[in-house]
């Protein structure tokens, strides 16, 4: 039973996905904006930081990058649940019947893939305007691995808090205020990594294994999190009601009642 | 007269006023100077306490807000809030005290090591919290709530951080390596600091309970009314 409820909820989330890539597709307005707003963001960082010499921009760099990812995606996010709220299809997709943790990954999903999108002009930007940065184009594989997890944590959380703000009719202004303290453990573990990739650190796969435990529990807590938080909780049930779904029960496995 | 349980916050406080005054008593003059910080290591007995203070109340909000969110309780909803409330005046202590420590000891109010940022961040998120529920709109409550579950989740990881990410800050097994007089300094400060946010945060927390209740009424007054 469990078994087939995953396939169920796997099956769900892929067909949401889709259903908000094809949506993307059409006009490709969060892929634009984010990638415009990265380039704008590089450029600004470039011309702050271009005078540095190399062994100053080396601690420099993971900041930039995971800064940049922090910016980009709480305007996603932002942006993502606007049109959302615009066209009231959150209410539809929660009266929709379809797992509410499955709304959740195809959510987050788009998401990190518009962030990765984002990244993937980020990173060899970086690369190009700070030497410092030539180990991403060197370890490719490592520096892949570091942006996907930092990324899927960002997103873990960022979807269960922007989808919140946007269902509860919040104020905008909020979710920054929330994203960032909450994200800063999955930012600072990003910025360990890096650093650690661009010292050329032995315990780089270490750094990135916790990084994956982090993303695990993040996930956890936010797929656990987003239909209370969305649409409440159950009323607790009265002890009279409980006594009667009891007794349903145990008729049902063809058992006594209780006295 | 009196109902038994509104006697608990007075006791509260009667027991926290005498301990209070010996803890602090015992910290500056009976408690021997440590070898290598001297006198700034008195600060210890405050900073210690108020941080432990401060993950307690964040686990504590965390655990309340979870079980707002599961079952709806206005009860779980005002004890979220108010242990938050005091989680943020014991890390705001902590936020004070440490740099003044670090300043003496390490030379720098602040290294940025992994304890002190994540302690930072907590607060930051207990900070965001307050925020949240104090201008957010109804139904931000329950988004809240997460965000008091997520400043839990953060509290083994500031446990840790040191472990992971070796890092300058004493090791998480100072206490267990501190002296028996000191030790003997330690407990009364930390059960007086206890035994006042205990007291401070059951007052808090009947008064958010009755502050719903009045509003329930007031609602029904109107309806009655209309």
């Amino acid at each position: 039973m469990l078994h087939l409820a995953r396939v169920r909820v796997l099956r769900q989330s892929l067909l949401l996905l889709r259903s908000e890539l094809r949506q993307e597709l059409r006009d490709l307005e969060l892929v634009l904006t984010s990638t415009f707003f990265t380039l704008v963001v590089l450029g600004m960082f470039y011309l702050s930081f271009a005078a540095l010499e190399k062994k100053h921009t080396l601690p420099a760099v993971p900041g930039l990058l995971w800064l940049t990812v922090a910016f980009v995606g709480s305007i996603t996010l932002t942006r993502a649940f606007d049109r959302e709220r615009e066209a009231d299809t959150l209410r539809a997709l929660l009266v929709a019947p379809v797992e509410r943790t499955a709304i959740y990954v195809a959510k987050a999903g788009s998401t990190l893939l518009v962030l990765l999108v984002c990244c993937a002009l980020l990173v060899p930007g970086l690369a190009s305007m700070f030497p410092a940065g030539q180990v991403f184009l060197d370890m490719p594989l490592e520096t892949a691995t570091l942006v996907v997890l930092g990324c899927l944590g960002y997103v873990a959380i960022g979807t269960l808090f922007a989808a919140g703000l946007a269902g509860g009719g919040g104020k905008n202004m909020l979710l920054a205020v929330i994203l960032y303290p909450v994200t800063t453990p999955v930012l600072m573990f990003g910025l360990v990594t890096t650093r650690a990739l661009l010292d050329n650190n032995p315990n780089l796969p270490s750094y990135l294994g916790q990084m994956a435990a982090l993303d695990v529990i993040l996930l956890g807590v936010g797929a656990l999190l987003f239909e209370p938080v969305l649409v409440g909780a159950a009323p607790a049930r009265t002890a009279q009601a409980a006594r009667q779904h009891a007794r349903e029960r145990l008729r049902a496995a063809g058992r006594e009642e209780p006295r | 007269m009196k109902r038994k349980s509104e006697l608990v916050v007075p006791l509260l406080f009667l027991a926290a006023a005498p301990l209070a005054v010996y803890s602090v008593q015992r910290v500056f003059l009976h408690t021997p100077n440590e070898r290598t910080m001297g006198t700034a290591f008195k600060i210890f007995f405050f900073h210690v306490p108020m941080g432990w203070l401060c993950m307690l109340m964040a686990v504590i909000s965390g655990v309340a807000a979870y079980v707002q969110l599961r079952r709806r309780s206005r009860t779980a909803a005002a004890v979220a809030l108010a242990s938050a409330e005091i989680g943020f005046l014991g890390g705001l202590g902590v936020m004070l005290t440490g740099p003044i420590w670090g300043h003496a000891t390490w030379g720098t109010p602040w290294t940025g090591d992994a304890r002190q940022v994540t302690t930072a961040l907590l607060w930051l998120v207990i900070a965001a919290y307050l925020l949240l529920r104090h201008f957010g709109q109804h139904a931000s409550e329950r988004l809240a709530a997460a965000l008091a579950i997520f400043g839990a989740v953060n509290v083994p990881l500031i446990y840790y951080a040191v472990k992971l990410w070796k890092t300058t800050h004493p090791t998480t097994g100072v206490v267990a390596k501190l002296p028996p007089e000191m030790w003997a300094t330690f407990w009364p400060g930390l059960g007086a600091l206890l035994l006042v946010s205990f007291g401070l945060f059951a007052i808090r927390a009947r008064q958010l309970v009755l502050a719903g209740e009045l509003d329930d009424a007031y609602v029904r007054l109107e309806d009655s009314r209309a």
